[in-house]
């Protein structure tokens, strides 16, 4: 009975001995955050800088926004700046700009001399954040891909759509940033035809006063085109199915030549049967009229004489044909036109990172 | 003989009389006829024209024919009286091959003269090619035939009986026929003593049901 209790403890303790460094970890950033942030209110500036200063360590550097080291960086700050450390507290406060360019301290918990400050370094940090949907799906042309373009303070920022190897595939915006902007892209190639590549680059250049480019940020564009199947051409008319357009050799042959036997057969007859003492009159006249009909007949299906009938016929086939081509065309033309181009959005990078 | 030739046919074409379209013509023709006959030390000679109709009826393979005319023979110089000729026949035909039809039946000839009448019957065994030879217009056709049986009201025994034609038919439309062929009876009585020999020019026209 005692064995049977002792194993429940076992699992316990187990279970505690591998899910505890996660928790401890978690609990320590809780910790050290809360703990930075009480050190701050406690005026204890040196200590929160600390304190903060490991968190933000542990928390690691991401190109992403994240608010957790965004409140340690603006309390970082603050408690550089309320710690007689100006430069330091700049350098969070630049930190936390190229983070998030759209981060404001909240007016309500910093005083003026912490906004005051993180707007100087805002104006000064020239960068750029750029917000786009994970998946969107468009009809080249007449839809459009949207993205915001945030920008940390007023600068010139140039907006493209580059090939993978760099090449520029379509200028989107070039011009001064206040704000943010919304920069669309119709899913065309620059001569108007959906992509014929498989990934693009959107690249914002954040230019600095000189006009050299002093960040860039560029966010990988996975496309795939897709529109419906086309129809197979209709196929054309074999010459097993149309009719000879000129007479043939061999109806001409048989007249001449079964005009010749026949008058042969006619001449011939009295001997044939005995009957050898007969007026040739009749015959002659009847073996005649044969052959010369025989050579009429060669006249008129003369080799290589065309036939209309055949040609008329065989046109209204080739006519059927065409028809049948142009609505399969027009059915095409109809499918292809039904393009759609899915897009989807990478994680981003920046390609150059210069401190203006 | 002549039940034989019957039974035959009707044996051929037994199978195929079924279920088969009838196929009808009917038609008129007017024959140049010469008549020579060449006895012991003469030869006499008549001609003429004689006028007739014919019929058909086909069912399959099979077709009867009939055909009668009638006509004036007149001597070809010498003081022979004119004589009248009549003539007609039934026969039965079978289709062998494309375009080949073998047929049997009775073929009368009498003539008509001032001193009596004078009776010719042949039981024949014809053989007929036929075939279209310009487009689908113009078909020939060559026949030949042979008595089997005969039965003649003449003093000479007769010792054979043959002939043949040959000819075209012009198809004017899918109805309407014209004919035009060369006919000729040989027959040898006697040992050869006696030879007469009937041929002429057949022009003609008939309709066809198809």
């Amino acid at each position: 009975m005692r064995r049977w209790l002792a194993w429940p403890g076992l699992v316990v303790v187990a279970c505690a001995l591998g899910v505890g460094p996660g928790v401890a970890r978690a609990q320590s950033s809780i910790d050290l955050l809360a703990a930075g942030l009480r050190a701050y209110k406690n005026l204890e500036f040196d200590l929160a800088a600390g304190l903060l200063r490991r968190e933000i360590a542990r928390l690691g550097d991401t190109a992403t926004a994240d608010t957790a080291v965004a409140q340690a960086l603006v309390y970082l700050g603050a408690a550089e700046l309320f710690g007689g450390r100006r430069d330091s507290a700049i350098a969070a406060f630049r930190r936390l700009v190229v983070l998030d360019a759209r981060y404001r301290p909240d007016a309500l918990i910093f005083p003026p001399e912490v906004t005051t400050v993180f707007d100087a370094v805002r104006q000064d940090t020239k960068v750029t954040l750029v917000a786009v949907p994970r998946d969107t799906t468009i009809v080249p042309g007449a839809g459009s891909f949207t993205g915001r373009v945030v920008a940390s303070s007023f600068h010139v920022v140039e907006v493209t759509l580059r090939y993978e190897d760099g090449a520029l595939f379509r200028r989107l915006y070039n011009g001064p940033l206040a704000d943010s902007l919304n920069v669309e892209w119709d899913g065309l190639d620059p001569v108007g035809q959906p992509p014929a590549v498989d990934g693009l680059l959107l690249r914002v250049a954040s230019h600095g006063s000189g006009g050299q480019p002093v960040r860039i940020l560029q966010l990988p564009l996975a496309l795939r085109v897709t529109h419906g199947d086309t129809l197979a051409w209709p196929a054309a008319p074999t010459a097993a199915q149309l009719l000879p357009e000129r007479a043939a050799p061999g109806p001409a042959r048989r007249a001449l030549m079964g005009g010749a036997l026949l008058s042969a057969a006619v001449v011939g007859l009295p001997a044939l049967v005995g009957g050898t003492e007969t007026s040739s009159g009749p015959r002659i006249a009847v073996a005649g009229t044969v052959g010369l009909a025989g050579v009429l007949g060669y006249v008129l299906h003369r080799p290589g004489r065309p036939l209309g009938g055949n040609v008329r016929a065989n046109q209204a086939v080739r006519d059927a044909w065409q028809r049948r081509v142009e609505a399969v065309k027009e059915e095409n033309a109809r499918l292809l036109a039904n393009v759609r181009l899915a897009i989807r959005a990478g994680e981003p990078t920046i390609l150059q990172a210069r401190r203006p | 003989m002549r039940t034989t030739l019957l039974l035959l046919a009707l044996a051929a074409t037994a199978r195929e009389v079924v279920a088969q379209t009838v196929h009808a013509t009917a038609g008129g023709s007017v024959v140049s006829v010469r008549v020579r006959s060449r006895l012991p030390g003469t030869t006499r000679a008549w001609s003429g024209a004689a006028f007739g109709g014919e019929g058909s009826l086909g069912l399959g393979r099979v077709r009867l024919t009939a055909n009668y005319s009638q006509g004036t023979l007149n001597p070809d110089g010498g003081t022979e009286p004119s004589r009248d000729v009549v003539e007609g026949s039934a026969m039965l035909s079978v289709r062998l091959l494309r375009g080949l039809r073998l047929a049997g039946g009775p073929r009368a000839r009498t003539y008509v003269f001032a001193g009596g009448t004078q009776r010719w019957l042949f039981w024949e065994l014809r053989a007929r090619a036929e075939g279209m030879f310009i487009g689908s217009a113009v078909s020939g056709h060559a026949e030949l035939w042979r008595a089997v049986s005969t039965d003649v009201n003449v003093l000479e025994r007769l010792d054979h009986a043959q002939g043949g034609e040959a000819g075209m038919t012009v198809h004017l439309s899918r109805l309407v026929d014209a004919r035009l062929a060369y006919r000729i009876d040989h027959a040898v009585l006697g040992g050869g003593s006696r030879v007469e020999t009937v041929d002429g020019l057949v022009v003609g026209m008939g309709l066809a049901r198809r």
